[in-house]
């Protein structure tokens, strides 16, 4: 029985990883005014990266060229949403259809070996037909992974799990605590302000913007390296935008936002332990609306003018901005 | 917005128009999707593919009769999704979920399906129009949920709307994994196979041919709507300024309710024309997005009707020749999505160049 929560609780967090590394940079993003809907296609153009720069030249070459990639992408919107001012939404879903495209074309075996051979042309020959990696190794901490039940499920896992876990309490204090997490709000709240107090509202937002890639690409390569090293095309399957549901369940705060992430990993770990132990096929379905839904019904709560309030939704997001008007 | 970029040349400007002529603004539609198939052909290349044999196997399949039919086949959920979408973002609704809204009017044209087969409720020839009353009204009261949280709440239709779409592709899932699937078939998630009656081929015996009458008289009906009723000038008015709705003495949110259930409306009979004009069964992923081609379609048809079924043929097309790509040329399917993409890509910076220009002075800095 512990052997098997132990083990549960150690996939929860991989999974919830997933949904946390991609929901911190988001929550800048959104924080900022700028509503990153091409998150999913920045995912899987890490996770799609990760997989070819993997097997080119090891894993800190594959993080580094998915975090690349993510941002890469992000800039593109950055400049279509904030100098081009076009809407957010549209271009954002063209952007996760970009990678969803791109990845899949790039990532298929016979594009692949191509960009392989190029890459690093003395690949040994068995590398370039296979659809796996290896995947990151994992480091118990020493004395912190040998306590029972909660050694095993936080502290037993691949250097990206421990980055994640730094990373939420940093970027939750630099968001709230500094003077530049306090422009970035601000920027999100009423950038006509913000540009009048002397902040710059599009280098912020181009930062904010930015980050969210660069985090969901790493995300992407997490998904990869971290626990699902087969390449198969649309391997994300919504994860994204799992992942912007979680934004939402935090309130747009990066430590709510762990809560949340082991929530949804732990109801997708439910998911495959349900099917394992023989319950009807059709439980898992309900089970996975469960985020979709939960992220609907927080909308409806914090769209109720005390709540949205007490909790700071930022006010311009979406919304374009234009010293003109 | 720092509208100026000073280089040693000269200075690069932004500057908005402020009028602009329907001519060059097709034309810089135009030069835009040129522009991205450029893009895609440098792509092919690089990947050492040869972007002309790839154009000419895409531009076959709009001369060969047996693709084309297909084309126009694969258009039509992608053209009635759309011709929804154009009403709800006239009214600057921004429903992202028509691929929900299709799933929804899937499983209404399949449950009106069973019930007549399981319980012989009603006569054959009823099957058709009962099918597209009950899509019509799941697909509606799918997008009206939305609806009603922003005319109500003022919830952000963006989010819920894209939320609601895997809560629909997981309900398809449950039901053909669990009650719907076809006892006969060997333990596959399908449902059964439809009945003739229950397929939309009454023209000519012809799948494409009815729908391409279907999505016409869609047409007609959304332009007739949108630029002949009460409703349609209300719609707009919402769309270009709620301020000034509210000023007239619009009931702005009877307006968001009813635009709002008409646009899932006909994303949910686009999902009726999935199982019964291409499929004939309900099955997972029944749905390849069909959805979220109808957002390109709408944007790149300019919200006009009868641009959004030329423009949905044009993709159905682009969808058709993904399998032909792979076939002849080795080209993976995914290729199709990528380029669908990027086309999207230039043409919203192509909306970007209408309303604003680029002005190069000469003379630099001093």
């Amino acid at each position: 029985m512990i052997e098997w929560l132990e083990s549960a609780l150690h996939l929860t967090v991989q999974m919830g990883t997933v949904y946390l590394l991609a929901s911190l940079g988001e929550i800048y993003a959104e924080r900022s005014g700028i509503l990153n809907l091409g998150l999913e296609g920045m995912m899987i153009m890490g996770a799609a990266l990760s997989f070819i720069f993997t097997l080119a030249y090891g894993h800190l070459a594959a993080i580094i060229a998915s975090i690349a990639a993510g941002v890469l992408m992000s800039l593109i919107l950055a400049v279509m949403a904030i100098r081009m001012r076009l809407n957010q939404v549209v271009t954002g879903l063209a952007l996760t259809m970009l990678g969803l495209g791109l990845s899949g074309f790039l990532a298929s075996p016979e594009i692949r070996r191509g960009i392989l051979l190029t890459l690093n042309p003395n690949i040994p020959e068995n590398l370039l037909g296979i659809q796996q990696a290896p995947t990151l190794p994992e480091y118990p901490i020493p004395i912190l992974s040998e306590i029972p039940l909660v050694g095993e499920a936080f502290f037993h896992h691949n250097p990206l799990v421990y980055a994640s876990y730094a990373a939420a309490p940093l970027m939750w204090y630099i968001l709230f605590k500094t003077r530049l997490g306090l422009s970035l709000r601000s920027v999100g709240e009423d950038p006509a302000a913000a540009d009048s107090l002397g902040v710059n509202v599009f280098l912020v937002r181009y930062l904010a913007t930015m980050i969210s890639g660069g985090f969901a690409g790493l995300a992407g390569a997490y998904l990869f390296l971290g626990f699902q090293p087969f390449w198969n095309e649309g391997m994300t399957a919504g994860k994204g935008f799992i992942a912007l549901s979680l934004v939402i369940l935090s309130t747009w705060n990066p430590l709510r936002a762990i809560l949340g992430a082991y929530l949804f990993g732990g109801i997708e770990t439910l998911q495959f332990r349900l099917q394992l132990m023989g319950w009807k096929a059709q439980s898992p379905y309900f089970l996975a609306m469960l985020p979709y839904l939960v992220a609907i019904i927080t909308l409806t709560l914090i769209s109720l003018e005390n709540v949205r309030k007490r909790i700071g939704v930022p006010a311009s997001l979406g919304v374009p901005y234009s010293r003109e008007e | 917005m720092p509208t100026k970029i000073e280089t040693r040349l000269g200075t690069i400007r932004i500057e908005r128009r402020l009028t602009y002529s329907r001519l060059a603004s097709a034309a810089t539609t135009l030069t835009a999707f040129l522009l991205s198939l450029l893009v895609v052909a440098v792509i092919l290349r690089v990947m050492g593919l040869d972007p002309a044999r790839a154009f000419a196997v895409i531009g076959e399949v709009f001369l060969v009769p047996r693709l084309l039919s297909e084309s126009v086949k694969q258009s039509i959920p992608i053209c009635l999704s759309a011709l929804g979408l154009a009403i709800a973002f006239k009214m600057n609704y921004w429903n992202i979920g028509a691929e929900g809204q299709i799933y929804m009017g899937m499983i209404a044209a399949t449950g009106i399906v069973l019930l007549h087969a399981y319980y012989n409720l009603f006569h054959e020839s009823m099957l058709l129009p009962l099918m597209t009353i009950a899509s019509f009204i799941l697909g509606g009261a799918w997008c009206l949920i939305t609806g009603i949280l922003k005319a109500k709440l003022n919830v952000n239709e963006i989010l819920t709307t894209l939320m609601l779409n895997y809560v629909a592709i997981l309900l398809v899932d449950y039901l053909v994994h669990g009650p719907w699937r076809d006892p006969k078939g060997y333990g596959f998630p399908l449902s059964i196979e439809f009945p003739d009656q229950a397929k939309l081929q009454f023209l000519f015996g012809s799948p494409a041919c009815t729908g391409l009458l279907v999505a016409v008289v869609a047409a007609a009906l959304v332009f007739c709507v949108l630029d002949y009723t009460r409703l349609g000038f209300e719609i707009k008015v919402v769309g270009q300024s709620l301020r000034v709705a509210r000023y007239a003495g619009m009931n702005v949110s009877k307006i968001i309710l009813l635009g709002s259930f008409l646009s899932g409306g006909l994303a949910g009979v686009g999902g009726l024309s999935i199982v019964s004009g291409i499929i004939g069964r309900l099955r997972p992923g029944a749905s390849p997005g069909y959805g979220y081609t109808a957002i390109i379609v709408a944007s790149l048809a300019g919200l006009n009707p009868w641009l959004v079924v030329a423009a949905s043929i044009f993709f159905g097309g682009l969808l058709t020749a993904g399998g032909a790509l792979q076939a002849s040329m080795n080209i993976p399917r995914a290729a199709t999505q990528m380029i669908q993409a990027i086309i999207f890509l230039f043409i919203l910076v192509g909306e970007f160049l209408k309303r604003y220009r680029i002005v190069f002075e000469r003379g630099g800095r001093t």
